[in-house]
């Protein structure tokens, strides 16, 4: 279901993004407003999609093998080597863990019930050029975190999440004709608990 | 005051609809909309560039850099909690920024800002602070951040020298004897300092390049990032990052300086530095 869907929605980003590419062939370098607004509907999409991976992983309801399988997928949102940096509004360190290892903890949090919901705001960067030709952004989420033990313990925060977003220009063969098309993809992760 | 009050409702009423299970607290979400979210977002909102919602405003827009606009973003840019940038202040700023014949805006790919990055590495064994300077560069027709100077407390005692006393010295006929004396010069390590022209100035970036090569010197974590800007002609402003309940929060501009002249400017810029001299 959620293959079928992340599949959709790339086929949807290729006509969305080929059509401005087509519409822009003539603008050099730099992403126009038409371009740039269907890579952050992409670039969203992904985010929404990781969004909805981390509830069902952090879900005490969903079995083992089921997480696993989310995990997989969730990993495939990402570009290798991603990292998420994770720091709380007492404790000033910064703990850095692997996207894998993030998800493994999320998985065995130890609480009974965990409730995990997102604020409906979004905030999308410019997309800034990079020396190797891809282009980087930064998308801002907020995550509401409930976690509740039988004995009645509550832990709960707001964590605003700074999500890299890398997007790539790619070439793929569809019915033997060439499209272009952006890609998108995730990159590190920054976690700061907020006082909200 | 009102217009501000005003501008903070309007901030605060737009919704996404998004497919997520969704949090319905409208106090806590209209926090997260006025909050200046992101750099880039400061940098939108200082030089009118989006609407209340965040999307942005290009050139052909009726509204882009519109000094109407840009008046009711600056209001809220400011950190309010700093008594010591003064509302008359704020307001010369404001005239500075928007009523010249060219109202001026920031530019992130300009020269005249840097990031000021507190870390924290460890060197043989023990945490130590280290601040990175770090300024946005072109490269291969895109962009990335370089470190342009770093100071480290550490470093300081390898680079002390008293110059008010007549200390050891390399006589002035060294020369005549193939330079022989180095070996004694040499040998006393705390006194090398003693040896170097007037006009040295210690550089921290390439003993940290130095160090780190080496292996003594281990990254841990950034502790603080803030940013100094130097782009508004004849005023300097530090921004940095406030996570606190309220609405004035996010990226703000934390310290506001006047500056009447160029020396001015180059005394700052050496005090921001860490450079005494």
């Amino acid at each position: 279901m959620i293959t079928y869907k992340s599949i959709g929605a790339f086929i949807l980003g290729i006509f969305m993004v080929s059509a401005a590419a087509l519409a822009q062939q003539k603008g050099g370098n730099d992403i126009s407003p038409e371009r740039k607004q269907a890579i952050d509907s992409l670039a969203l999409e992904k985010v929404r999609d990781l969004s909805k991976y981390i509830g069902i992983i952090g879900s005490k309801k969903t079995p083992f093998s089921e997480a696993n399988r989310v995990m997989d997928r969730a990993e495939e949102l990402f570009a290798p080597d991603s990292e998420m940096g994770v720091s709380s509004l007492n404790r000033k360190e910064v703990t850095y863990y692997k996207v894998r290892k993030y998800f493994e903890r999320l998985m065995a949090l130890n609480y009974d019930r965990v409730s995990i919901q997102w604020y409906n705001i979004h905030y999308i960067s410019d997309l800034e050029r990079q020396p190797d030709g891809r282009y980087v952004g930064v998308v801002t989420v907020y995550q509401r975190f409930e976690g509740v033990s039988d004995d009645g313990l509550k832990y709960k925060d707001t964590t605003k999440k700074d999500i890299t977003i890398y997007v790539e220009r790619k070439k793929t063969q569809i019915q033997g004709r060439t499209v272009e098309f952006w890609d998108v993809m995730l990159g590190d992760i920054r976690v700061t608990e907020t006082s909200a | 005051m009102i217009n501000r009050i005003l501008f903070f409702v309007i901030l605060c009423s737009f919704a996404y609809p998004l497919r997520a299970q969704l949090v319905g607290d409208m106090a806590d979400e209209s926090r997260l909309y006025a909050e200046t979210k992101q750099v880039n977002q400061f940098i939108r909102r200082f030089n009118g560039e989006e609407d209340e919602k965040g999307n942005r405003y290009y050139p052909r827009d009726k509204n882009y850099r519109s000094v109407k606009l840009r008046k009711k973003y600056l209001g809220i840019l400011f950190d309010n909690n700093n008594a010591g940038i003064r509302d008359d202040m704020k307001v010369q700023f404001g005239k500075a920024v928007l009523e010249g014949t060219t109202p001026a805006v920031l530019d992130f790919h300009g020269p005249n800002w840097f990031a000021e990055v507190q870390t924290v590495f460890t060197f043989n064994g023990k945490d130590q602070t280290v601040t990175l300077f770090m300024e946005i560069e072109e490269d291969h027709g895109g962009y990335k951040w370089v470190l342009s100077k770093v100071h480290a407390d550490m470093f300081d005692p390898i680079f002390q020298r008293d110059t008010t006393r007549v200390g050891r010295f390399i006589h002035p006929m060294s020369h005549e004897l193939a330079f022989m004396n180095l070996r004694k010069a040499f040998a006393a390590t705390d006194s090398i300092s003693q040896f170097t022209v007037r006009r040295f100035r210690p550089d921290h970036l390439s003993v940290f390049l130095y160090e780190i090569k080496r292996g003594n010197l281990k990254f841990k974590q950034v502790d603080n990032v803030k940013f100094h800007f130097f782009q508004i002609n004849g005023w300097y402003f530090e921004l940095s990052q406030f996570n606190r309940p309220g609405y004035n929060n996010g990226w703000l501009i934390s310290n506001l300086v006047k500056l009447n002249d160029p020396r001015e400017k180059t005394l700052l810029q050496k005090h921001l530095y860490y450079e005494t001299k």
